[in-house]
């Protein structure tokens, strides 16, 4: 299908991902990514030229609903999971950084 | 009151025949939870909660009211189904400390039912594997010898129901996660019609396949449980309005009209002799009482195994990104916020779950997209259109479709976990139905008793969509003629 997947590329998924890996199993997905996708070139013998692509899985012709908010949710059994909150809000650590500069 | 036994219809029967109460029963399935130190289907259990339900099925049934026919069942709920206020860990250390914050529309309807919900069962890390071994928890085993796995993803739920901890129980199925460990276990898994049962609570896998079905010991245990939970539903916008009635009422005539089909492509490669001529047998069951039997093509199922792994892992590197240490529990303690997501998905998540990220954010990235996802998802049409044609009565097709439901029988502990593609192949003759969206029912060949020394093999009867009526006739009618 195309050029096995690099190393390097690799390390770029797992930076896009957010998630950490240690070498040995960064070496090991490695190679079961390379065999996976090798095996994927079968897909090469099918024709889909003229084919469009499938959407979802849904039979349902119509899924608008109406615009309106409704209570489905107990707000202190959402809040309670988040690690940190004030009132109702999720706290989270700065998205952006200091720039002295500025 | 025998465990091993018992079905729901008979469950039912005896309690209004006050044979033995709701709480005598519950109290027994706990019991032989406690006391077992080997399958371990379960990852939680709900004592007091399933009791005090139990204790009310029992003064509904003295207060001489009628009740419904699951009210007091003891079920198993595998654990990636949300439950208010109980632990919901899809099986992954990354939810280990995570609390339901709402009732997902099935333990509703379950709840309002006054179904005994004893608690929840093992299944692979985020519903991802065909053996239950990537639960990072713990391992659960195949009741019918111990040195097999249960198959997965929902091998809690089965080896519950298999092992009579549990008179039944629910999963979910995106690849065959019902079918393969209910054909692992010996007892009988249905996936429905995509739309007809609400994913509303169910932990996301991947959106456009899931489905939550039922595991029981009889076909007609199936129907009961599928008609307590189908139905449309506002929450889930890919719920579907279409009505069926009942599907428990087993219709000679309507089950005896129906047409079958076998496809030739599922017999050729890949699969064990001794399945084949076991599926071949009951195959001819229906043929011998004089079914109407004929060959059918599903030219691109053989394809669909390539295309779930890509199509599968893509929706996985999205569902799975809601879990950043931010929402849902945090096992960091570092400052940054770039920082918090890595440790705590870099700890949190198993092995299988990161390829399968790493796989789809790959399959999904810019310069792959239009080789690998763009192509799956069309070889997916020509998946879908074949089981259209199969279907098309009016142009010499068929009712319903015969199947393997695995290419072998359930396999042993460390077996395929070193080789990915090797535990894939499993889900082969699963997935087309997936893909397709429609109904389909796993369920044994012949009876197999625990202790019997013989290793289950089940086989697929699958449907048109929203025709549960259709494949649970001819289950009910299979079990009937075998003595199931």
């Amino acid at each position: 299908m195309e050029t096995p997947i690099t190393k390097e590329t690799l390390e770029h998924l797992i930076e896009l991902s957010k998630m950490e890996l240690d070498e040995a199993r960064e070496e090991k997905i490695l190679l079961d990514l390379r065999r996976i996708l090798e095996y994927f070139s079968e897909l090469n013998n099918v024709s889909t030229d003229t084919i469009a692509p499938a959407v979802g899985g849904s039979f349902n012709k119509d899924i608008v609903r109406a615009d309106e908010s409704k209570d489905v949710f107990i707000e202190e059994n959402l809040i309670g999971q988040f690690p940190k909150a004030h009132e109702t809000l999720l706290c989270v650590p700065s998205v952006f950084e200091k720039n002295e500069d500025i | 009151m025998n465990r091993d036994k018992l079905t729901i219809k008979k469950f039912h029967e005896g309690l209004k025949k006050k044979d033995f109460s709701a709480r005598e029963v519950v109290s027994d399935y706990i019991n032989s939870i406690n006391a077992d130190s080997v399958v371990k289907p379960f990852l939680s259990l709900d004592e007091q909660g399933a009791i005090h339900v139990a204790e009310e099925v029992d003064g509904i049934i003295a207060r001489g009211e009628n009740i419904g026919p699951i009210a007091g069942v003891p079920i198993g709920i595998k654990d990636n189904i949300l439950m208010e206020g109980k632990r919901a860990t899809a099986g992954s250390k990354i939810l280990e400390h995570y609390i339901g914050s709402y009732d997902a529309t099935v333990i509703k309807k379950l709840k309002d039912s006054k179904a005994v919900i004893l608690g929840k069962t093992n299944l692979d890390e985020f519903a991802m594997g065909s053996s239950t071994e990537n639960s990072a928890f713990h391992v659960t085993k195949n009741p019918h010898d111990t040195e097999r796995v249960p198959g997965g993803s929902s091998g809690g739920s089965a080896a519950a129901v298999a092992g009579d901890f549990s008179l039944c129980a629910f999963g979910s199925d995106t690849g065959g996660s019902i079918r393969q460990p209910a054909a692992f276990c010996g007892i009988v898994g249905l996936k429905p019609t995509y739309g007809s049962v609400s994913r509303f609570g169910l932990i996301a896998l991947a959106s456009s396949l899931d489905q939550i079905g039922p595991f029981a010991k009889t076909v007609e245990d199936s129907a009961i449980l599928f008609d307590a939970i189908k139905g449309y539903d506002p929450h889930d916008a890919t719920s579907s309005k279409d009505e069926y009635g009942p599907t428990a009422e087993y219709d000679e005539e309507h089950t005896r009209a129906l047409t079958l089909g076998v496809p030739k492509e599922y017999f050729r490669e890949g699969i064990d002799s001794d399945v084949a001529d076991a599926v071949m047998n009951a195959i001819d069951v229906f043929r011998k009482k004089g079914f109407s039997i004929k060959e059918v093509s599903l030219p691109h199922s053989k394809y669909a195994l390539s295309c779930y792994y890509i199509i599968l892992p893509a929706e996985v590197s999205t569902n799975l990104a809601r879990f950043d240490g931010i929402r849902y529990g945090r096992n960091s303690e570092k400052n940054s916020l770039w920082d918090i997501y890595k440790e705590t998905r870099g700890r949190g998540f198993g092995d299988e779950v990161k390829r399968r990220m790493l796989l789809g954010t790959f399959v999904l990235s810019a310069g792959h997209y239009d080789a690998y996802y763009a192509k799956a998802q069309k070889v997916r049409t020509l998946i879908m259109n074949d089981f259209e044609k199969a279907f098309d009565t009016k142009n010499e097709g068929v009712d319903a479709i015969l199947a393997p439901v695995t290419p072998s029988v359930a396999f042993k502990f460390g077996e395929k976990v070193a080789n990915p593609l090797s535990m894939y192949l499993s889900d082969t003759f699963t997935i087309p139905a997936n893909f397709a969206g429609v109904p389909a029912l796993s369920l044994p060949v012949k009876k197999y008793p625990l202790g019997g020394k013989e290793l289950p093999i089940g086989f697929q009867i699958i449907g048109k969509p929203f025709h549960e009526k259709d494949i649970l006739g001819l289950g009910m009618w299979y079990e009937k003629e075998v003595g199931a």
